[in-house]
């Protein structure tokens, strides 16, 4: 008898699931369009995760909404995770939506593949005009501007001050820190209990193509399928210089190099390592997550023989080339692209905003406090990276570059043979 | 064979300790999140690796709770889930009783094509699902999903059933029909009730599926009322690596309970041993 109730709520409850079900349509499902009283609406996925940046979207969206109600448009709120699949899916099944947020490295692909709509004669002069050259060159392919930038991390060398102190050096101000200084500082602050510099490559990839630029490193020439790749001296001086200073100088924490950034934090702030480089956005953590009383400070730009640049790999906003409302949306970014917005979104997240007038007012609001002085000011090395235009980049980072560099770091294989798996490995 | 053995003490005491080595082993990581979950983010980026939270932080389960719709996404995902789970059950009772007890063509082309879906992998076959869903009208709903869901957990949970299906003795089937019972009566009231612990393992193999399953709710799903708990609770990994442990991991505990009482519900169920002596030999 129990067994025949049980069966009887179990088929009750699916069907009353399968109700549910059936009724329930995504909002998201019919892609944008056209409302019966004439208005366009936009559909506008953001990735964005703090819910300060939502909040800084949301107002900005507001904003427009108010001010246009013949164009509306509406936030779809997605996640980093799993964007590329989904993303791939959207497109190819032609649900893609009419503004996608997404970063440089990825979305260029998408932009070879005929998928995203020129922004070059939708976007305003000011707002063209308030970002430097180099970062539009990382969202231009074949002379078409595919997607807008807006926010971007940089790699910046982080000290405890008081172990500098201790070891007798002086903190680095001024406009740059040169490569040799910090190798220097980090001799001179490792002792028996700490290393002198911690540094998370567990993935390397991001960091050392982000850094190559300083010392003229390109790794590529070309771009879409015609990218012919070169492993020299210039590319291999990152990989090389942090090898030194972990098995040479000892003073780089070899264990370090098999972490993430963020496990490594946890021994800067233990005070088991002296310095320590990570991407821009952990100043944020730090200002929150540091022990009481710990003297954080963020040092100087890190400069190779080309000057301290890095290459610059946006977050970025395109309009789908496949929407009914190209002109909208793209008026849309424009609007979006404001010096407010992108300030709002690049504390949130703390991320460097790629307009000059955003970083203005980041400076302007956080008074250069929280390492924001040192990390605004990488901002002026960012330049567009080669890599970021060659087709097939991304599954060669995945499955060539992370591992033959995490075995050079892990001193299983030499130079040579770093560059000679980089370069069989390609295409 | 005497079943009245004792056993000596000591190998007693090493099977406990071998026991609870192993319960250790499949525990420690569930203990961790839990200890995570009441840890502040400046604990959680320390050095310290204590089990017990030096301060205990309750904001890491409000800021789950409030931040990522995480009372919707799991009532998303028990409907799924339990969908998932009956709809499976449902289709599996017949099949793999046809599957094991037919003999002919077709039931060995069946059982080629099961192990063939098997072969490929979910990427390959995402945009091509995806397009199919999306003329069906059934793309960005539950119920899409659900159909994907029982669609990739049904060549499991057939090979699995098959094998219960072959333990049921054919003579109690024979003695059920010479006492004149039809095959719809033997198989209702003879051969169901005996596979009842491997419908309740499939039944727990197809809602722990379709619970924990990411990558084809990432992609089949676009609206963001609509997510599962894997999707939202993926929102506290963001960009450039960073991860909101603590309400990550506040979120994962306050996923977990549900799957437990769905546990508990069903293992009372998982006995075995129902077919012993069913058959003098």
């Amino acid at each position: 008898m129990n067994s025949k109730k049980s069966i009887g709520a179990l088929a009750l409850l699916t069907a009353g699931a399968f109700a549910l079900t059936a009724c329930q349509q995504g909002s998201a499902s019919g892609g944008g369009g056209d409302s019966e009283d004439g208005a366009v609406t936009l559909q506008f996925q953001s990735l964005s995760d703090q819910p300060a940046t939502q909040e800084a979207i949301q107002a900005a969206v507001d904003s427009w909404n108010s001010d246009n109600p013949d164009v509306q448009v509406e936030i779809i709120q997605a996640g980093w995770d799993g964007a590329y699949d989904k993303l791939i899916t959207q497109f190819t099944g032609g649900t893609a939506p009419d503004i996608i947020h997404f970063e440089a490295a990825s979305i260029v692909a998408f932009a070879q593949d005929g998928y995203l709509a020129d922004l070059s004669e939708g976007l305003s002069e000011e707002t063209i005009a308030d970002i430097p050259e180099g970062i539009w060159d990382s969202v231009t392919v074949n002379d078409e501007i595919i997607a807008y930038p807006s926010t971007m991390q940089s790699y910046v060398a982080f000290a405890n001050a008081d172990l500098l102190e201790e070891a007798g050096v002086e903190v680095p101000t001024g406009d740059s820190m040169s490569w040799d200084q910090l190798a220097e500082i980090a001799e001179a602050t490792t002792t028996d209990d700490v290393y002198g510099l911690g540094w998370g490559l567990g993935s390397p990839a991001a960091t050392v193509m982000t850094l190559a630029p300083g010392f003229g490193g390109d790794f590529f020439s070309g771009s879409g399928d015609d990218v012919q790749i070169e492993v020299g001296d210039a590319e291999l001086e990152v990989p090389e210089r942090i090898h030194e200073m972990a098995y040479e100088d000892e003073s780089l924490d070899p264990v370090s190099l098999t972490q993430s950034g963020s496990d490594v934090l946890a021994s800067f702030y233990g005070g088991t390592v002296a310095m320590t480089v990570q991407g821009s956005f952990q100043a944020a953590n730090m200002a929150n997550d540091a022990p009481e009383g710990f003297n954080w400070v963020a040092l100087p730009p890190l400069e190779g023989s080309e000057g301290a640049l890095q290459a610059a790999n946006p977050q970025t906003y395109s309009v789908n080339i496949d929407s009914e409302h190209v002109e909208e949306a793209t008026a849309f970014l424009d609007f979006f692209a404001s010096g407010q917005t992108l300030a709002a979104i690049a504390q949130a997240d703390a991320l460097i905003p790629a307009s000059e007038s955003a970083r203005e007012v980041v400076a302007t609001e956080t008074g250069g406090e929280d390492g924001w002085e040192q990390i605004l000011a990488t901002a002026d090395g960012m330049v567009g990276a080669p890599f970021l235009q060659a087709n097939g980049y991304a599954e060669w980072k995945e499955t060539v570059l992370n591992p033959a560099l995490q075995q050079y770091l892990g001193d299983q294989i030499s130079s040579e043979e770093l560059a000679t798996q980089l370069t069989d490995g390609w295409g | 064979m005497n079943t009245n053995m004792k056993t000596p003490l000591p190998v007693t005491v090493l099977q406990y300790l071998a026991l609870g080595g192993f319960l250790l082993f499949l525990g420690f990581p569930v203990l961790w999140i839990v200890s995570a979950s009441f840890k502040s983010s400046a604990e959680l980026n320390s050095l310290s690796a204590n089990l017990i939270p030096n301060e205990w932080v309750f904001t890491n389960f409000t800021t789950a709770l409030e931040r990522q719709n995480l009372l919707s996404s799991a009532g998303n995902s028990f409907l799924v889930a339990v969908s998932t789970m009956v709809i499976a059950v449902i289709v599996t009772l017949p099949m793999s009783y046809a599957l094991a007890r037919l003999r002919g063509k077709l039931r060995a082309a069946g059982t080629v094509w099961i192990l063939a879906t098997q072969v490929f992998p979910q990427i390959l076959i995402i945009i091509p699902l995806f397009l199919v869903l999306r003329t069906l009208m059934l793309n960005d709903t539950l119920l899409g999903l659900i159909l994907v869901y029982v669609t990739f957990t049904l060549p499991f949970t057939l090979w699995m059933m098959q094998g219960y299906v072959a333990a049921v003795p054919r003579e109690l089937e024979d003695a059920g029909s010479m006492d004149g019972a039809s095959r719809f009566k033997v198989l209702v009231h003879i051969v169901f009730p005996l596979l009842r612990p491997g419908l309740m393992a499939t039944a727990m193999f197809t809602f722990v599926s379709a619970w924990n399953e990411f990558f084809l709710a990432l992609v089949l799903l676009q609206s963001p009322e609509l997510f599962t708990l894997p999707i939202t609770l993926r929102a506290f990994l963001g960009a450039e690596g960073q991860t909101q442990l603590g309400p990550l991991a506040a979120g994962a505990v306050l996923a977990t309970i549900p799957s437990l009482i769905v546990f508990s519900f069903l293992q009372k169920k998982l006995t075995g041993g129902m077919l012993a002596g069913a058959v003098k030999g």
